[in-house]
């Protein structure tokens, strides 16, 4: 079992390396000037000057491989130094930021699955019945929905029809507690809904898997209760690649709470890292990438610690 | 291309739509192909402004009205879809065949290509898509040709990895290896055999990425980093409809529903290709065991009858209707004996015990017959006659079973003991330290060496063997009356077998309370040991029965007799027949739907005769009535005895 932590956590810090590596290179291997390329608006091209001291502040007239052990080592101290357009701490946008789409995806990510566990399970057991019917047709028309429509849709219904929540916009909890909330309710619904089409799918599948092994006959024979054959030999059983779905999902939904918190508003990173594509302000964006980058990671390292966990027999491979 | 074997060379003729695949195909080829006929369909440009009749309602003129500025609003969403699928299937292509020639390269070199391929994807994986596809716009720029190169290299991994996997998988397939050793060059084995084979799940592949392309495309164009204005898409078309959606609804839904309806097309085209390609993946079937059929009236049964079975019918629910599966089986099972249920593989023999436990598979049903089990607190019950919850009490404490193969029949995530323990609770009220010095008990009694120590264990970390005795010892935590075998041997190998009977006979002695066993096998060398009684089962009958020692040295049914010529007479390799085919007779039993008339044996019956074509013979029972056998000729056999 240590064995197996030490060559997960090993394998994981490898990875950030690779992320890290290539978030820098990209700067590297892009053909012309970078600091060129990231002033020029528009085709308009910027002034020697300006071009200057860019070059300075970002540090590229020094050779790529101190470049690159520099950037290395700021980053490990979360020092992603300053936004080239109005020279602010990127780390500090990114504390102030990261909590508030953490908590949407934290809020999306429960509500999706105690959602859809359980609806995956009942359509698992009961698969080519009406819920499963139901349930399932109703799931691919939600998978096709992309968020921002979604979201897009639920601010006209719920917020321009029916007026019952907000249309978007942040108070902080400290603030306005309830308000808070009822803010929060929209975004972490879509985020949510988006979520769960995937782990139905999941669960539904590895349940309708798992009810044919030998083993649920095992149990049943032993008398045990509907109930606990369900629970103990099907859905634990189930649990394990649904987990490792939920794991990358979040990984992907980092990514795509971008879209949601524009949709509604949510002073989120998003914001930050649309303002700072659309002003090109590469540090920013970098610092941003590398940091969700690095949540997926360890995301998806605590997953396979809890699958493991889960499953004697993954630590042993 | 002679040398080419058939499976390969009907891989590659085109095969015909299969009637599932119409209404996706057609619902998606619509789909794609009206954007394209803009022109044809509106007269309009769909960056022409026109101030005037800014979100103008629909009219004669503009069937979906005008927008914010007074574009009109039809041409928009179909341009926008051009450039929406553009972007998208063009990235898509590149991505397919760049990946794909990856995932040919990695499967064919190997070594350093493989570790490459199948890496690749890891690591971009690594990047939620969205963001990296924002990483690159803000080093190029927005516009289409940045989003086409993003999205091929964000989506040509995953091409790679299935490429491979899928390359390596088919490379391995006997027709493959025969067209190598037949010298067939490499590239054409690529070209002719391989990549026809991995056609469907890089297809499938395909149309995923199609739509996940759209998705972010759309969102890209909506966060006004995408497609350029005034350029149309349907991501910037929900992006400028938003701030009027209030007097202009429909300048939000037109753009909505034209997104989600093409990537539904795309997902649900995708769905019955999956289907198409792999129909075990959405295998139906409800696993909910049918309940037994109350019995029609209530047996006096002797006092060491265990279980009976009466005239039991078992019907396969068919689409095309109801086939007997099991027809009219009887038996008796007393205690202190140990009936054996002998025949092929397809007899039937499982099925009865499986109907005995109340675990009959959901497509079976019992159509006729009546089961009676006795109950440790006295009296026989009709397991037709008990609820669900009254079976669940039966189950494991009054009758109990071991299945074939005890690799699979223990959860793997669970540990041994903690497995008998909730045997244990589910039926007797005890603390679980109890439970547990019992359950480690019933182990040394199995022979388990170092008990204690495997009751922490998981089934994995023992031999199958080791997993057999686990079974048997679960099977007796609730000391049940009657013990079903479904072939607990033939899964082992053979030292391990005769350790198991062993075992068996062992623990028949011991009992206390004189249990009965339900032994089967088609093994007769292991019946001939174990049995007290015998009772062949051929094509879902009952054709033989009586006293062990009788019935095999004296066959009356001449299946009986083919079934022990079949057995290895060196005792050498007694226990190794495995016997499945028999050798002294040709032929395989029938099928439950085509089954002969008369006899159901005769095709296969060396002495059959006219007369047994013509009526399904009964069981005759000899004159003491202890044998029985279902032959035309039995009653002479049974006379000369």
């Amino acid at each position: 079992m240590l064995a197996f932590l030490l060559r997960r956590v090993a394998t994981a810090l490898a990875m950030l390396l690779v992320v890290g590596t290539i978030i820098f290179s990209m700067l590297a291997i892009v053909p012309g000037d970078p600091a060129e390329l990231l002033l020029s608006t528009g085709g308009g091209s910027a002034s020697e000057e300006a071009i200057r001291n860019l070059r300075l502040e970002m540090g590229l007239d020094r050779p790529l491989l101190q470049q690159y052990l520099t950037f290395l080592g700021d980053s490990l101290r979360f020092d992603f130094g300053t936004s080239i357009v109005d020279g602010s701490s990127i780390a500090e946008a990114i504390a102030l930021r990261l909590p508030r789409t953490l908590e949407i995806i934290a809020a999306g990510a429960v509500l999706a699955l105690l959602l859809s566990i359980p609806a995956g399970t009942l359509a698992g057991l009961r698969a080519g019945g009406r819920f499963d019917g139901i349930t399932s047709g109703l799931n691919a028309l939600l998978t096709s929905i992309p968020g921002f429509v979604l979201g897009t849709l639920f601010i006209y219904v719920f917020a321009q029809v029916l007026g019952v929540l907000p249309a978007g916009g942040y108070v902080a909890f400290a603030e306005d507690p309830a308000q808070h909330l009822q803010m929060l309710i929209l975004p972490a619904v879509t985020v949510a809904l988006h979520l769960s089409t995937i782990i139905f799918r999941m669960t539904r599948a590895s349940v309708l898997e798992m009810r044919g092994h030998d083993w649920v006959r095992t149990a049943t024979a032993k008398g045990l209760s509907r109930g606990l054959v369900v629970r103990r030999h099907i859905l634990r059983n189930a649990l394990g690649p649904v987990i490792t779905v939920v794991g990358l999902q979040l990984g992907i939904l980092l990514g795509s709470t971008v879209l949601v918190e524009f949709v509604y508003n949510w002073p989120g990173l998003s914001g930050l890292l649309v303002t700072a594509v659309e002003q090109r302000d590469y540090p920013t964006v970098r610092a941003i990438i590398l940091t969700v980058a690095a949540i997926f990671i360890g995301i998806n390292l605590v997953i396979d610690i809890l699958y493991s966990l889960l499953d004697p027999r993954i630590a042993l491979q | 291309m002679t040398a080419l074997p058939l499976a390969a060379r009907r891989s590659r003729r085109l095969p015909k739509l299969p009637k599932r695949m119409i209404l996706p195909a057609v619902l998606l080829a619509l789909l794609i192909v009206t954007p394209f006929a803009a022109p044809l369909l509106t007269p309009y440009d769909p960056v022409q402004i026109s101030v005037r009749d800014r979100l103008a309602a629909p009219s004669w003129e503009h069937w979906l009205g005008q927008d914010e500025f007074g574009r009109d609003r039809l041409a928009r969403v179909l341009y926008g879809g051009q450039v929406s699928l553009t972007v998208a299937f063009v990235a898509t292509s590149i991505a397919c065949v760049i990946g794909t020639l990856f995932g040919l390269i990695g499967a064919y070199f190997r070594g350093p290509f493989e570790f490459v391929t199948t890496r690749l994807a890891d690591v971009v994986l690594c990047f939620p898509p969205i963001l990296l596809a924002l990483l690159v716009v803000t080093l190029f720029g927005p516009g289409a040709d940045t989003l086409v190169a993003v999205l091929s290299i964000l989506y040509f991994p995953a091409f790679a990895r299935i490429a491979f996997s899928e390359a390596l998988r088919v490379s391995a397939l006997d027709f493959v290896e025969a067209s190598r050793a037949l010298g067939t060059p490499s590239h054409r084995i690529v070209l002719k055999t391989i990549l026809p084979n991995i056609a469907g799940p890089v297809s499938v592949q395909y149309s995923l990425t199609a739509a996940a392309a759209i998705t972010i495309e759309s969102g890209l164009s909506f966060l006004g980093l995408g497609v350029v204005p005034p350029a149309p898409s349907w991501g910037q078309m929900i992006r400028g409809a938003r701030a009027f959606m209030n007097q202009d609804p429909l300048g939000i839904l037109i753009p909505c529903v034209a997104l989600t309806l093409t990537i539904y097309a795309i997902n649900f085209f995708c769905d019955r290709l999956r289907d198409t390609l792999d129909p075990k993946g959405n295998a139906g079937g409800k696993d909910v065991t049918s309940v037994p059929a109350p019995g029609r009236a209530p047996v006096q049964e002797e006092a060491d009858v265990i279980a009976s079975v009466r005239d039991l019918r078992l019907e396969l629910r068919h689409p095309k209707g109801a086939v007997d599966v099991i027809e009219d089986v009887s038996l008796t099972l007393r205690a202190n004996q140990c009936t054996a249920l002998v025949g092929e593989s397809g007899s039937g023999k499982s099925l009865t015990s499986l109907a005995i436990m109340g675990l009959l598979p959901g497509a079976i049903r019992q159509a006729d017959g009546a089961l009676h089990l006795r109950r440790k607190q006295g009296g026989m019950v009709d397991l037709g006659a008990l609820g669900p919850k009254a079976l669940e009490d039966v189950r494991g404490n009054d009758v109990a079973m071991i299945f074939q193969e005890p690799m699979t029949s223990l959860n793997p995530i669970h540990k041994v003991g903690a497995q008998m323990v909730e045997a244990i609770l589910s039926h007797r009220k005890m603390p679980r330290a109890e439970a547990r010095s019992r359950a480690i008990a019933l182990l040394e009694l199995v022979g388990i060496n170092e008990a204690a120590r495997r009751f922490d264990g998981y089934p994995h970390e023992m031999s199958g063997g080791m997993r057999q005795r686990v079974m048997i010892a679960m099977a007796l935590t609730c000391e049940p009356r009657l013990l079903i075998a479904d072939e607990p041997t033939t899964a082992l190998d053979v030292t391990i077998q005769a350790e198991i009977i062993e075992l068996l006979q062992k623990l028949r002695q011991d009992y206390a309370d004189g249990l009965s066993l339900l032994f089967i096998s088609h093994n007769l060398g292991i019946v001939s040991e174990i049995a007290d009684r015998v009772v062949v089962m051929y094509s879902g009958q009952v054709v033989e029965e009586g006293p062990a020692q009788q019935v095999l040295t004296d066959p009356h049914h001449p299946y009986t007799r083919a079934l022990m010529e079949s057995m290895p007479s060196a005792h050498a390799d007694l226990h190794s027949a495995r016997g499945d085919r028999l050798q002294a007779i040709s032929g395989t039993p029938p099928l439950p739907d085509a089954r002969p008339s008369g006899c159901s044996f005769r095709d296969r019956c060396p002495m059959a005769l006219p007369a047994c074509a013509e009526a399904r013979p009964p069981l005759f029972a000899s004159a003491d009535g202890s044998r029985a056998a279902r032959c035309i000729r039995a009653p002479e056999a049974q006379e000369a005895a």
